[in-house]
């Protein structure tokens, strides 16, 4: 399914964080978003989200309007992977995956078997069966991370928004969710769009991307095309080049290691 | 190793439940031996045949005064505990309470109120209490509507005006009271008692008492989500606003009804939560009826030991205060330890 941004302004009271945005993610395709902190990635996310609602524009999902929708019909198409995770009471990790299924479950009753089988086989294809009935408060942030992406791969939403999923991981746990990513958009068909503070990984894993600046889209397209040095330097610094390593690996690296760039 | 702990510890609560019943059945001013309980209790069961029937004065003390009471103090209880619960997750803090909102407050004001200029309306201390409870956390409630930030934060801090406008306001009553009969009467009512318990009140609070608990038992598994942030509950297609209301409306009737018939009941609804989670978990749909079967038979242990321990009887909250403060210390000093805010 794919997400459309049509004149998107947004804020916070009389502040607006989000000025004019349009932009078309594709069906079927991870979205990398790109930009310092405070560019406005997170309230981009919120607002497809539902959770804030946007001062102009629009914003729809396979042609439906996010902001007319109520917040079950929401969440069976757009789930989310929020930053870190932590619960103030100690659930096991097996009972964290199975609020993803919310909108599937009535009001009165719990998860049945059934459920529980699927949420069991989401939490092995992420590879954290075994921790199935550990306390999630006592996961490393790396396991956290692969929990939360269970959660929301069992709610089973076309669309997945992923906010800095990689703020408190290692190098390896960064490149195994991003290759969980890549691997669950193939086979599933999911749109993800994927808010990251590192371009290597948006050249890495991401079909497109966009290009945040204080609020406004500096450059949006085919990650390969667009992040070339002039939009990168925009974006994130001046610092910034767009390298290749002997194999032939497009980088982005410092221009000058001493900072004098 | 851990769930076979934990199993033996929930029969054990069960063992100790039904062995606390039979105490508190014989227990008391009057005591009331085994075969006599057997002579009160059968007939009843259609085996009055086997045993021959009760002294008439027994009879009377023990359906009309024991039975009401010790029900009263099971379901009151119960009922506490579950608001104490649900109020710890919906602040998804394990240190809340269900007077959060200002209930308790507003139920003494109540109270006092009509101790002081109703004593003849048909309502009663009870009605007052009941309808002043419900008014406060109604107040606290539509405050935080009105505010821009919906969060929980902004209804906890509602919650802490609203009860000390209402604790002022009883300061006030009893600063007016005539101190050789109205004081007495409120700082006696606010301090909670069982000897009130009468058919005419059972019949009055267990119907809110069982209905609500019912109803939050039912949609038990809702609250595992309501403990996660706004955002992710909304994400996960939680109306978080409704169901906050649903939650709260429930739990304040059950508290309102409980705190009117009995006065103020301290320290249960924050405790047996923990105890709770400690035999079960934290999955709500399995606390929910822990809680509620620990805090019925806690209630009664406790009033069984205010009407006995000494030869007058002991208002309840002096000995939930006792056990609970401590307890509380304890728990404080294990999330120090653990560096966790799930202290259960």
């Amino acid at each position: 399914m794919s997400v459309e941004i049509n004149g998107l302004t947004a804020g916070y009271g009389s502040a607006m964080v989000l000025h004019d945005i349009s932009v078309e993610i594709g069906a079927g395709r991870i979205c990398a978003l790109i930009g310092h902190n405070g560019s406005g990635k997170t309230t981009l996310m919120r607002c497809i989200n539902g959770l804030l609602k946007p001062s102009k524009g629009k914003i729809t999902v396979s042609g439906r309007d996010v902001s007319r929708m109520r917040r079950n019909e929401m969440a069976r198409l757009i789930s989310l992977v929020p930053q870190g995770g932590h619960s103030p009471f100690q659930f096991t990790s097996l009972e964290m995956v199975l609020m993803g299924g919310a909108t599937r479950v009535k009001p009165w009753a719990s998860p049945c078997a059934v459920e529980r089988r699927l949420a069991a086989d989401v939490c092995r294809e992420v590879g954290v069966f075994e921790l199935a009935d550990t306390p999630f408060n006592t996961l490393s942030g790396g396991q956290k991370q692969l929990v939360m992406l269970a959660r929301a791969l069992y709610q089973n939403a076309p669309v997945m928004l992923l906010d800095e999923p990689n703020s408190h991981l290692d190098f390896s746990n960064q490149h195994k969710t991003m290759g969980l990513m890549r691997r669950f958009v193939k086979e599933r068909g999911v749109t993800a769009l994927i808010s990251l503070h590192d371009p290597n990984l948006a050249l890495s894993y991401a079909d497109d991307a966009v290009l945040l600046k204080q609020g406004r889209v500096v450059a949006a397209g085919p990650a390969a095309e667009v992040m070339d040095d002039e939009h990168l330097r925009e974006a994130i610094g001046g610092n910034l080049m767009l390298d290749r390593t002997v194999s032939g690996v497009r980088v982005v690296v410092p221009r000058d290691i001493n900072g004098n760039g | 190793m851990r769930l076979s702990i934990r199993k033996s510890l929930i029969l054990l609560c069960v063992g100790g439940f039904l062995l606390a019943l039979l105490a508190s059945l014989s227990m008391g001013r009057y005591p009331i031996g085994l075969p006599e309980l057997a002579r009160l209790i059968l007939p009843h069961l259609g085996l009055g045949g086997y045993v021959g029937p009760a002294p008439s004065e027994m009879q009377m003390v023990f359906w009309n005064i024991r039975v009401p009471r010790i029900l009263m103090s099971i379901a009151v209880g119960s009922g506490i505990s579950i608001a104490g619960v649900v109020f710890q997750a919906l602040f998804r803090n394990p240190l809340a309470a269900p007077d959060i909102l200002g209930v308790t407050a507003g139920s003494c004001f109540g109270a006092a109120l009509s101790i002081m200029f109703f004593t003849r309306m048909a309502l009663g201390v009870q009605g007052f209490a009941f309808a002043f409870g419900v008014f406060a956390v109604s107040i606290a409630y539509l405050l935080a509507e009105r505010s821009w930030d919906r969060s929980t934060s902004v209804l906890v801090i509602t919650g802490i005006v609203v009860s000390a406008v209402f604790q002022a306001g009883v300061s006030i009553l009893m600063y007016l009271a005539d101190p050789y009969d109205q004081l007495a009467k409120i700082v006696f009512w606010i301090m909670g008692s069982f000897h009130v318990a009468s058919w005419a009140k059972v019949q009055v609070t267990l119907p809110v008492v069982v209905v609500g608990s019912v109803l939050l038992g039912l949609f038990g598994w809702r609250l595992n989500i309501m403990t996660q942030s706004e955002e992710e509950a909304l994400s996960l297609g939680v109306d978080v606003f409704r169901w906050r209301m649903f939650y709260v409306v429930t739990s304040t009737l059950i508290v309102a009804s409980s705190v009117a018939a009995v006065g103020t009941i301290s320290w249960v609804g924050l405790i047996v939560p923990h105890i709770a989670r400690y035999l079960v978990g934290t999955e709500h749909r399995r606390l929910i009826p822990t809680a509620a079967f620990v805090g019925g038979g806690f209630l009664l242990v406790m009033d069984t030991v205010a009407r006995t321990i000494s030869a007058s009887e002991i208002p309840i909250s002096i000995i939930t205060s006792l056990i609970g403060a401590p307890f509380l210390g304890y728990l404080v000093m294990r999330r120090r330890r653990n560096g966790c805010a799930d202290v259960g």
